[in-house]
């Protein structure tokens, strides 16, 4: 988890803002504070699949799994953790 | 040389990555050794799997025109068109491709340019598609363009995307396309997006009323109070969200995940009527406030606002390098410039 958040972290920071110096609150909402538009969603979703080889459903792409550092590492590790399950119950 | 009359966008006074055509100026870039960005090398791998993806996002979406294709009321799709050569080709796909009904939405900024509206009348005549143009008041659109022209008010990640006033262009056509949507019950919403402005996992997505709601949100409070009540009237009304909460579209931006080549693009839309306009600037076949929106971002930021863009395209291999660099790297068009601060008396 700690790990998965540190990465967030740094994908956000090296795209989505001007100055890496400024510390993102782990609670902060992304989309409200604007640190985050539509396409930066988007653009969320393809790096969190690729390095994470998981597949995040449209229905699954909503402010409570991506709102925050913490949602968004909370909601991968949920899905690495499932995908561990499906894998073992195979 | 005297570094007052270097030109903040000249290749020649800047380090550009060897792979792609970002430059030293874009905000947190780093280089490495062999002079390739943390872009290029965070890309590699999702750029090796590629070809596979795309070609299971075509299938996805032969799929999904089969489910809603002639169910909906009016029209299978509405297509926000610019009258450039992406979202023609778009329209074209549509039409050619998938004999869908179309409607053709054209936002009218009052900087379209003659020659773009040409072209809509062409390929919609050509196509058969209905089209409808909507143009709010000048008054409004011209406080919008001198408040973005002045201030850096958006965010951030998008800056880093796009000029203050594309910004506020785009959130205009994207509510009003999402909305029109809404209330005529039409499934799809179709965007010209190029291979390099959105990711192609989003290429086919149904849009997210949550996610929606709360971005409109943002980009409303990044406005000023003087504009703030007038702008609100074009987004989606918080009542929609429950009301038509089915009737949200699902977007598709096709040429993300279609072959895209130019040269060809061009001479496949000279075939339906369509022109290349020669009046505009590189970047932007359609509109004339374009190359001042560039200059004023450009002079502000120091990087090109579709450097992000042309830069992904080359990365992708859609684009040769040679021409990202002359599109991003050659001066705005100075009469372009003029022409658009006079109108807006800036
Ligand atoms: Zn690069």
């Amino acid at each position: 988890m700690e790990q998965i958040r540190k990465q967030i972290t740094e994908f956000i920071t090296t795209n989505f803002l001007f100055d890496e110096s400024i510390t993102l609150g782990v609670e902060d909402s992304l989309l409200d504070t604007g640190v985050i538009d539509s396409t930066g969603v988007l653009e969320l979703v393809a790096f969190i699949e690729e390095t994470y080889g998981i597949k995040i459903e449209d229905e699954e792409i909503v402010p409570e799994n991506l709102d925050s550092i913490n949602n968004i590492s909370l909601y991968i590790s949920q899905k690495l953790s499932q995908l561990t399950a499906d894998k073992a119950a195979n | 040389m005297n570094p007052t009359t270097q030109r903040p966008n000249d290749p020649t006074n800047l380090r550009l990555c060897v792979r792609c055509i970002l430059p030293e100026t874009f905000p947190n870039i780093k280089f490495d050794t062999e002079g390739i960005c943390n872009h290029c090398r965070q890309e590699e791998s999702a750029l090796a799997k590629a070809p596979a993806k795309k070609a299971d996002y075509r299938r996805k979406l032969d799929d999904l025109i089969a489910s809603v294709k002639g169910k909906a009321p009016s029209y299978d799709a509405i297509m926000a068109y610019s009258g450039g050569k992406d979202s023609s080709y778009t329209l074209k796909l549509l039409r050619e491709r998938y004999d869908l009904r179309v409607l053709a939405l054209t936002f009218d900024n009052h900087f379209v340019s003659p020659t773009a509206f040409d072209n809509i009348r062409a390929v919609t005549d050509a196509l058969g598609v209905d089209h409808i143009s909507f143009n709010p008041p000048w008054p409004l659109m011209k406080s919008l363009f001198r408040i973005t022209a002045r201030d850096d008010i958006f965010s951030a990640a998008t800056l880093l995307r796009a000029s203050s006033i594309c910004t506020a262009c785009i959130a205009f056509v994207k509510s009003l396309t999402a909305k029109t949507a809404i209330e005529m019950s039409i499934p799809l919403s179709a965007f010209g997006w190029s291979p390099g402005q959105a990711p192609i996992q989003s290429a086919i997505m149904k849009t997210n009323a949550s996610l929606i709601r709360q971005n409109q949100k943002a980009l409303i409070n990044s406005l000023p109070d003087t504009v703030q009540v007038q702008m609100k009237s074009y987004f989606i009304p918080d009542i929609y969200y429950d009301l038509y909460k089915d009737r949200f579209p699902t977007n598709v931006h096709p040429l993300a995940f279609f072959d895209y080549d130019e040269e060809r693009i061009k001479i496949e839309l000279e075939g339906i009527g369509w022109k290349a306009p020669t009046n505009t600037d590189t970047n932007s076949t359609n509109c004339l406030l374009n190359a001042y929106a560039n200059q004023v971002h450009l002079e502000r930021l120091k990087f090109h606002p579709y450097v992000w863009e042309i830069a992904n395209m080359v990365r992708q291999g859609v684009m040769p390098r040679a021409e990202g660099i002359e599109k991003i790297y050659s001066p705005q068009n100075s009469e372009q410039v003029e022409y658009a601060r006079k109108k807006l008396e800036l």
